[in-house]
This record gives C-alpha cells, structure tokens and sequence, in this order.
C-alpha cells in the first residue's frame, strides 16, 4: 500500500510542478491536450486491454462528449457542469446502445460496426448544420476555468481522479470477469459470465471516459469543428495504448505522454516530423508488441540478473 | 438430476447427436463413453448450453434448460471442463479461480470503484487450488502450467462456481499414471460432497473404477446403457469399440 501512496504521491507533484517546467503558455496548451490524452487512452485501455474488444470508434464518444456538451452551453444556456454531466452520459449511453447492438458480434465485426459508427456520427457532425454548424464550426467556446494553467490542472486532476477508480476497478472481481472475456469468452460464459452484457459495460464506462475528455476540448480549443474527430482520432488514441502497454493501469498514461509530446519534438525536422513519428510507431509495434511498459519490466529484469 | 428425451443436432446435414435421452441419478458418476466422433462432446455442449439442440427436451431439476444461454445455467448450478483445455492463459492460476466466483459476487458496483479489491472469495480460491494440489504455484500464470496441471487447474475454476452438476470433458486425456490416480480421488471426493458428475472419458480404466452408469453413444446416436461391468460384457459395444470380427 506504500508503494501505491508513493506513486500517488510521485503523481500529484508531477502536475502540479509540470506548468512551471514547461512555462510558456504554448507548452502549457500542450500540456492541457496530454491530460486529455490521458483520459482518451485510458478510456480505450478498458476496452481493448481489459475487455479484448477491438474498438476503432473511440473518438465518436469523444465527439459526442465535445458537441453535447457545447451546444447544450451556447444554444440552451446551460451551466458548464451541467450540459458536461450530460454530454459525458450521452456518449456512455450511446456506448452501452452500440455493443448491445453488436452483442453477437466479436472480434473483427465489433471493430467495423464501432468503425461505423464513428464515420456515422462523423457524417452527422459535418451535416446536421442546424445544431451542430457542420464545416462553418462552434465559436467562441469559453473554457470552464479560465487560464491555461488552471484548466490543466483541472483536467489532469479529473484523469488522475479517473485513473485512481479504474485501478480500483480493475483489481476488483469485475476486473476478473473483465479479464475473463478478454481470454477466453467461452471459458467466461461456462463461469456464468453474461459477456454481452460485460462487454457493452465496458463500451458504455469507456464511451463515458471518452466523453468526459471531450467536454473539455471546445473550451480549450475556442472553436468546435468536425474534423478534429475524424477516423485518425480513434487510430491515434489505439496507438497510444498500445505503444504504453495495453492491459496495464500505468502503460496507455505513458503511451498517451509519449504520443503527444513526440510530434512537438520533432517539430523541427519539418516535413519528416510525420514519417519519423510513423516510423517509430511501427518499430515499438514490431519489436516491443508489449509496449513500453513491457519493455521496462524486461529491461529491469536483465539488469538484475 | 438432469433429463433429456430426444435431442437432436446437426452440423450441415450430419447429425452429430440423434435422438439421445438421458437421465442422470442425483448425486451419481455419470460416464459417456464412445468412440471418436461419437457425439459425446457435442451432447455435452447440449447440456451445457454451448449449442441449443434443434429438438428435445432438456430439464435440470425441475427447470427447463431449452433456449436458456449457458451462462445462465451456471446460476442453475450446472457447471463444466473442456475437451481442449480454455484456461485464462495470461492469468495467474489464483485470478482463474476468482473469476470462478462470478456468479456468488454480490458486492455493490460502488465498492468494486471506490474499494478495489475486497478480497472476499480468495481464501476460498486457495482452499480450491489446494485441492486438485496447486496451492504453491498461485501465482504462476496459468498458460505456463503442464499440461495435466492445467486440467486441474480447470476443475478448481469450474468448482468455484459452486456447481449442484459438474460436467467434465475428458479430464483424464493427457495425464500421466499418478495424475490419473489423483483426479479418480478428486472426482469421487467432489461426488461425496453432493455432485452430480457427467464425465466424457476414452480412460476405460477410470470409467470402470468411478462410474456408477455408462452411457454408450455411436454415431451420435445411443447404443448401450448399464452398469460398468453390464457395458464390458455387451457384444454391441465392443463391436463399436473393436470393429465387428472380434464381436463373440
């Protein structure tokens, strides 16, 4: 239990000393996108690491999470908190309704039906102009704190507050059961495991997650339009995961970090910023299939040998 | 216990199980014998919920198990083992057993949230893999078990679910002498405890020393039913099993 209150501890100084190490407010701005980051991987972690289910619609829930909660905001008048509360249920809601829909499918028709569906809601976002502007985009969207620096600490403390519960959760019996569908669903079901409905908690919880990162990405931006949650959001987020270590509590914090912060280093190598970042992408997939969390723990174990 | 009359299923027009009625004493080793391609396994799936049977009539004490999912039998009490080992591989044999608990797990959703683990079930998972002798290796994960381990490993996960009827697809395939000795005692010390037992077995040795009634299928379809020693000495059934020339 040390050890975890250590780490806690370790955690809480990290964010709170993290602005003031890289304190221009460009960094600050990056700082504010990694904690989101942070959520979004660990939102598809419980999905993919936890529960085995190939999800590529990851960043519809996102989408849903941002729109709600901004046209609840600008178009009815809605206090923050609010029109968040119910975006994040919204997107959660609609997770839960996707895999009880596709309660019958695994594998790789879970992964198409959840790819269609974001093409889906990204088709709706684009032309549904009425509500959601379509191309034309949302302006004008306050934060709900304001100043960069306070609104990273408010999202980092809600990632670390959502982390602390999906830890809890994951040591848990439901973290068994979860685990249990991921590796073996027949195994499961002759436990009296119901892995449809496991499933579609786990879809609806990490739809839930998404969307609580989406609230807070309008504010952030200023602005809201579609093609912030196109296809390559769901792929970025899947990498994430899996270049921090998928089916580990600590692995998608450090893939989230890692991805977020590598594009801005290698800004200045211009135009061969996105095939570096592509290339070494495919090398941690090839050479480390475990991520960088198994990579550590095997790197640690030779050392003390 | 459990009762079946008549069930039937095919796969692509082969009838993998033809009109086979079962009735299975409380509290009774059960064995299902026959040889490869029989439709033992398949009649298992059948009792087990796994496949649902295109016609017939399935019943365990005194609910009726046709069009329930098989997850929702194991609430009934039914419980099983595979032919091809389904551990949870990448799982420490303790989690295995844990995950056994599912359906026993009442703890509010809050508490599995704000609590993480509870611990609740995990003196009784070790009494369990105390049981079929794996108590020292708990934490080992369960894919790097040999392989007659693992057999046991899937009894222990099996009995978490507290099961009123165990069904157990060849447990013995794979196991070496004193392996098979152990799992003979482990069977009948779990039918001492109130078990009904179906056991899917080509061990004619541990058939013959465990069951109280054989159950004969060829072809998918039954041939024979009696004691052990009425099984031995019935012509029909080893024809089956040695081809017709050494019928009597």
């Amino acid at each position: 239990m040390t050890g975890r209150h250590a780490a806690i501890a370790v955690a809480i100084l990290a964010i709170a000393a993290a602005p003031w190490i890289l304190a221009t407010p460009y960094w600050r701005g990056i700082l504010v996108l990694c904690a989101m980051n942070v959520l979004l991987a660990l939102s598809l972690n419980l999905v993919m690491g936890y529960t085995g289910q190939l999800n590529l619609g990851q960043s519809a829930f996102f989408a849903i999470g941002a729109y709600v909660s901004t046209i609840l905001i600008k178009s009815h008048g809605w206090n923050f908190w609010l029109a968040g509360l119910v975006a994040v249920l919204a997107a959660g809601v609609l997770g839960l309704a996707l895999a009880a829909f596709a309660a019958r499918l695994r594998g790789h028709y879970l992964a198409i039906a959840s790819l269609g569906f974001a093409v889906i809601t990204y088709q709706v976002l684009l032309n549904w102009e009425d509500v959601t502007q379509g191309v034309r985009g949302i302006y004008g969207i306050l934060p709900p704190v304001p100043g960069t620096t306070g609104l990273f600490y408010l999202v980092a403390g809600i990632a670390a507050a959502v982390y602390l519960l999906l830890d809890n959760l994951v040591r848990s019996p439901v973290g068994d059961t979860l685990r249990a569908i991921r590796e073996d669903e027949v195994s499961a079901a002759s436990l009296g495991i119901n892995r449809a409905a496991w499933k579609a908690f786990a879809f609806g919880l990490g739809a839930a997650i998404a969307g609580l990162a989406g609230i807070f990405y309008p504010g952030f931006v200023g602005t809201l339009v579609p093609d912030a949650f196109g296809i390559v959001e769901s792929f970025t987020m899947m990498a994430m995961v899996i270049v921090g270590g998928m089916g580990t509590m600590i692995g998608p914090v450090i893939g989230a970090i890692v991805l977020t912060f590598l594009p801005e280093v290698l800004r200045g190598f211009g135009e061969l910023r996105l095939l570096i970042y592509g290339l070494a992408l495919t090398l941690v997939v090839l050479f480390m299939p475990g991520g960088i969390v198994q990579a550590w723990t095997a790197l640690r174990a030779r050392m003390r040998r | 216990m459990i009762r079946a009359t008549g069930l039937n299923k095919s796969f692509g027009g082969v009838r993998a199980v033809h009109a086979v009625s079962i009735d299975v004493p409380e509290n009774s080793i059960f064995a299902l014998i026959g040889p490869n391609g029989a439709g033992k396994s398949t009649l298992l799936n059948l009792l087990s919920g796994i496949y649902q049977p295109e016609s017939g009539t399935l019943e365990f004490a005194g609910h009726n198990l046709i069009g329930l999912p098989a997850h929702r039998r194991v609430r009934l009490g039914l419980a099983r083992t595979f032919q091809k080992i389904r551990l949870f591989k990448q799982l420490t044999l303790l989690e295995n057993v844990l995950a056994g608990f599912h359906i026993h797990q009442d703890a509010p959703f809050w508490e599995h949230v704000f609590r993480g683990n509870t611990g609740r079930f995990r003196n009784e998972a070790r009494e369990l893999l105390a049981f079929v002798g794996l108590e020292d290796r708990a934490e080992e994960r369960a894919g790097a078990l040999p392989y007659g381990k693992q057999r046991m490993l899937e009894i222990a996960r099996a009995l978490a679910t507290r099961p009123r009827l165990f069904m157990l697809d060849e447990p013995a395939a794979g196991l070496n002498g004193a392996e098979v000795e152990f799992l003979l005692k482990r069977l009948e010390e779990i039918q001492q405890r109130g078990v009904t037992l179906i056991v899917v077995e080509h061990n004619m040795d541990l058939v013959m020393n465990v069951a109280q009634r054989v159950f004969v299928m060829d072809h998918g379809e039954p041939l024979f039913e009696g004691s052990p020693r009425e099984v031995q000495a019935n012509p029909s059934v080893i024809e089956a099993y040695l081809g017709g020339e050494f019928a009597p």
